[in-house]
């Protein structure tokens, strides 16, 4: 079984499922090797690897839908599974809105080679990886006052995933990609008690665009040691940076609210708002697939559509949301694509140290800690660590503070966006400075 | 990364208001127990796994020394029905079939899992695992043995695969009505109802093999409300390792009325004040406050790594004498109850603090060994495709020796916290934070102001050694919670009786 094409379990489950009594259907197998290295203060901590496949269809039964999946490809059970599910199918209410994309949405296909798949994967072994891991743990070890530290885990992994997507209405599309990661983390001892931890992680589509793991176990063990000492501050409005890594969990916040389901269901901030200003200028963000050798590219989405670069805010102003097929039968509107694709940003022109210099006062934020957002109205409260920024220096180490704010009012108070987006996720998210942030602490 | 993240299932409002009949048993369920699974495996036949193919799996996994191994098969099959927009117009299945296989040295872990259940598939996944010995041979168990007989905590009159889809839809489509029907502000509602049949099969190599049967089903119900042109969301969830009878008339009534009861409030609520002040948690989910300010520090992992700030704290004092913590596998039909763990070890109740004193971590079995303890049953994973870690099964605080409104009293301004979404820790920092969806305003003893959307942050220890009154009304709650560790999700329950703390972080806006 495993032998098998993917494009061939895809096509004869499609076709299971038509024989059943499916009037469409779309659908996908894959397959996916991972392995994965954790090293722990000096020796192997755990290895695992495995190579896992599945199949899953979207069944449109006399105007009914179903979504299922399964790891039994065993042929009998997969028969009987298909079967079964076709039965379930029919005893749902119909819903008018559920079909296949429009064919029309699967052409203009972009003609580029996105470069995801690193022709070296083959090459790694078993020894590379363990070597990568302890190297991570010999650069924490080495920085200044590495007395201090308790423990370094790190890890290497590494991904091949192939898939194969087939609709019933023409579309076929398989995509294969790599993808390697390494982490470390490192702990560190308080005199007052705590164990302060931070970690630093790269990730990529080929294992040579990397960076040093001496580079990565570095910046763990710094900034795991810049914890040491820190309080909680006062409570007051204040100036925010938000390092480029963590902002991007500050921006899902504002990008959860732009999808067809969130604005059908009426959950949205941002609900009436296309074409309309949500945020100060400097928020100018796209959306765009087609970055070679990026976390989120993709020549088509989940559903078959075509993927193209679109605006997403323009100085300020929201230019689209994400719109998937369903919804947008369901809404009345252009499908757009499902998800985030890859983040564009229009960079600013400094990098963290200046974006501070010219902050002068406030906190810089490292970290969010729990916390959520309220889709509906936009109001968030999230747990903080990081920094006071005196006179536009890093000052005092600050933990177990809050965020709050609604973020119509936090957008529009985005002062400054960084020349340095996040490289190691979709969102690409620059360091950000917003003005007059309510904080909680003593 | 070493924070931990939970949540109620998608994300929503989740968790018990005072009003709210106690669901959670605390006594183990009955006497019963089930026969041990015939003369060996039972479930597991069925799909052409036999004592003979388990053992030569063992015996590859211990081709190179590791010092024990063991297998854990799993079949799950997983169904949603979703409703939105009037009608149940949406169904998800997910099927699970699977092997893990571990080999254990020392501290070391060394896992590989397939789906393919043949005796060459399982035989090469074995000899992966074995990879992170590199010694000679250790020899397997030539007989596997049924282990002790496992306790009864989640029978079912019924199995999930013999309830019919025509059973369940009028249960969406009742709730949906209802709602409609009780509030002219409703506008949307969706519903999700899942039940899960679920078979595990562990064998290790010394020999043990056991079996468990594990059900669990949800029913999630949000509410989006409008007034005068404002929008709020909320809604409500019950789950349980529990059948079809879980859903008995009062129940799906409570959902219902819990629902709109919680997205209603929000139209009153105001944001919350800013700072430092007592915090009254409500009794029911406010135990997401021991799960995150005590509960992942104690998992012994993380202990015996040296990262977790309760590492050294064993025998100590740290909270008042009343102050009494359990992490329990054994509270019948909960959605945290297993018969035993993921690894086949006995799960029974933990006593995490025993008046005051920290007195045991969460094990697993490698972390028992590494303190030379008995495993505490904590042993859990996600699914076949992952290592078992220590986990967390339900976590609430015993009783104590005040009441409710004397605690409320107590309070000259602070806030009730009474409904909760997520959480999150730092282990070793023991930052940890919780979202309240909503509660109220305490001013000179009373309930006063609605409040909503605000997260409370403190630092485990200090919150502990903080509270200062506990009730003796412990409820444990109803909802789906879900904890996430390592990128495993693994279903708890957790409870807590109304309790005050001195002082926490209140991350409001003013007001």
């Amino acid at each position: 079984m495993s032998r098998e094409s993917l494009a061939d379990i895809a096509q004869s489950a499609a076709a299971v499922a038509r024989k059943k009594g499916a009037r469409e259907v779309a659908a996908g197998a894959h397959r996916v090797r991972s392995v994965d290295v954790q090293w722990r203060d000096g020796k192997l901590e755990k290895v695992s690897e495995a190579t896992t496949r599945g199949l899953g269809l979207e069944l449109y039964v006399d105007d009914r839908y179903s979504s299922v999946s399964t790891s039994d490809l065993r042929p009998d059970a997969l028969e009987r599974f298909i079967e079964d599910s076709v039965a379930l199918t029919r005893k749902l209410a119909p819903d008018p809105h559920r079909a296949l994309p429009a064919p029309e949405l699967y052409l203009g296909r972009a003609e580029v080679d996105l470069d995801l798949e690193d022709p070296h994967y083959g090459d790694l072994d078993a020894a590379r990886r363990r070597e990568t891991a302890e190297a991570l743990e010999v650069a924490a070890r080495e920085v200044e006052g590495a007395t201090a530290i308790l423990s370094v885990t790190t890890g290497f992994g590494d991904v091949m995933a192939e898939s194969c997507l087939v609709h019933s209405n023409g579309f076929v599309g398989a995509r294969r990609l790599t993808d390697f990661g390494m982490v470390a983390q490192v702990s560190v001892k308080d005199p007052d008690g705590r164990r302060p931890e931070d970690w630093d992680a790269a990730s990529a589509r080929h294992v040579d665009a990397l960076p040093s793991p001496s580079e990565v176990g570095r910046a763990a063990a710094e900034r795991a040691l810049s914890r040491l000492g820190a309080k909680k501050g006062g409570s007051g409005l204040f100036a925010m940076a938000v390092e480029n890594r963590s902002a991007g969990r500050l921006l899902s916040f504002l990008m959860a609210p732009l999808s067809g389901a969130a604005l059908q269901q009426k959950r949205s901030f941002l609900d009436g708002k296309l074409g309309e200003r949500v945020a100060s200028a400097q928020l100018d963000v796209a959306d765009d697939p087609l970055v070679p050798r990026g976390l989120g590219s993709r020549l088509f989405d989940s559903e078959g559509i075509a993927a193209r670069r679109f605006k997403v805010f323009e100085e300020g102003v929201l230019r689209n949301y994400y719109v998937d097929n369903y919804y947008g039968r369901k809404l009345g509107l252009h499908p757009t694509t499902r998800g985030i694709s890859n983040l564009h940003w229009k960079p600013g022109t400094d990098g963290l140290a200046a974006l501070l210099a010219a902050m002068g006062e406030g906190i810089f934020v490292t970290g969010f800690l729990g916390g959520n957002s309220n889709a509906t109205t936009g109001d968030f409260s999230l747990g903080a660590q990081g920094f006071r920024v005196r006179a536009g220096k890093i000052a005092e180490g600050l933990g177990e503070m809050n965020v709050s704010g609604n973020h119509l009012g936090l957008w529009s108070r985005l002062a400054t966006v960084g020349n340095d987006p996040y490289p190691y996720s979709i969102s690409r998210t620059p360091t950000l400075v917003f003005e007059g942030v309510q904080f909680a602490g003593t | 990364m070493t924070s931990r993240s939970d949540q109620g299932s998608e994300g929503t409002a989740l968790g018990g208001s005072p009003g709210v009949p106690k669901t959670g048993r605390l006594t183990e369920e009955g006497a019963g127990e089930h026969p041990p699974a015939g003369q060996g495996i039972d479930y597991f036949r069925r799909f052409g796994v036999t004592e003979a193919v388990v053992s030569r799996t063992l015996s590859a996994a211990l081709s190179r020394g590791g010092d024990y191994a063991d297998v854990f098969f799993q079949h799950r099959l997983v169904n949603d029905l979703g409703l939105e927009d009037g009608s149940v117009n949406r169904a998800f299945t997910t099927v699970e079939l699977g092997v893990g296989v571990r080999v254990v040295k020392g501290d070391q872990t060394g896992y590989g899992f397939t789906e393919d259940l043949s005796p060459e598939a399982l035989e090469a996944c074995g000899r992966t695992a074995a990879a992170i010995a590199d010694g000679p041979a250790r020899s397997s168990p030539v007989r596997l043995h049924v282990g002790a007989r496992l306790p009864a905590r989640y029978p079912l009159r019924v199995p999930w695969e013999e309830i019919r889809p025509e059973q369940k839809l009028p249960l969406l489509d009742g709730i949906n009505a209802r709602l409609f029907a009780a509030d002219r502000r409703v506008k949307k509602v969706t519903v999700r109802f899942r039940d899960e049949s679920g078979a595990i099969l562990i064998a290790d190599s010394q020999g043990r093999i056991v079996e468990d049967l594990q059900p669990m089903t949800l029913l999630h119900v949000s509410c989006l409300a409008e007034e005068e042109g404002r929008r709020e969301q909320g809604g409500y969830n019950v789950a349980g390792r529990a059948g079809f009878e879980f859903y008995h008339p009062d129940r799906l009534e409570r959902v219902a009325r819990e629902a709109l009861a919680r997205t209603t409030i929000l139209f009153e609520a105001g944001p919350a004040p800013v700072g430092e002040m007592p915090v009254v948690l409500a009794a029911g989910s406010s135990g997401i406050l021991l799960h995150e300010a005590i509960g992942h520090g104690m998992e012994a992992d993380f202990n015996r790594k040296n990262i977790s700030i309760y590492a050294d704290k064993i025998g100590k004092p740290i909270a008042r004498s009343f102050v009494n913590i359990v992490d329990d596998a054994t509270n019948g039909g909960a959605r945290g109850a297993i018969n035993v763990d993921d690894e086949g070890n006995e799960a029974g109740r933990t006593q995490l603090v025993e008046n005051g004193v920290l007195a045991t971590y969460l094990h697993d079995s490698i972390s028992a060994r590494h303190y030379g303890v008995k495993p505490t049953g904590n042993g859990r994973r996600q699914g076949y495709q992952f290592a078992p870690l220590p986990r967390m099964r339900s976590t609430y605080m015993l009783p104590g020796p005040h009441k409710r409104e004397e605690i409320i009293a107590s309070v000259r301004r602070g806030i009730y916290c009474e409904n909760f979404t997520n959480g999150q820790v730092n282990i070793g920092a023991g930052d940890f934070t919780f979202y309240v969806k909503n509660g109220y305003l305490i001013e000179d003893g009373k309930l006063t102001r609605p409040i909503k959307d605000v997260n409370i942050i403190g630092n485990g220890p200090r919150a502990l050694e903080e509270v200062d009154m506990v009730s003796d009304d412990l409820q444990i709650d109803e909802g789906g919670w879900t904890c996430g560790k390592d990128g495993q999700s693994v279903p708890v329950s957790q409870g807590l009786p109304t309790v005050r703390v001195r002082s926490m972080t209140v991350g409001g806006r003013g007001g």
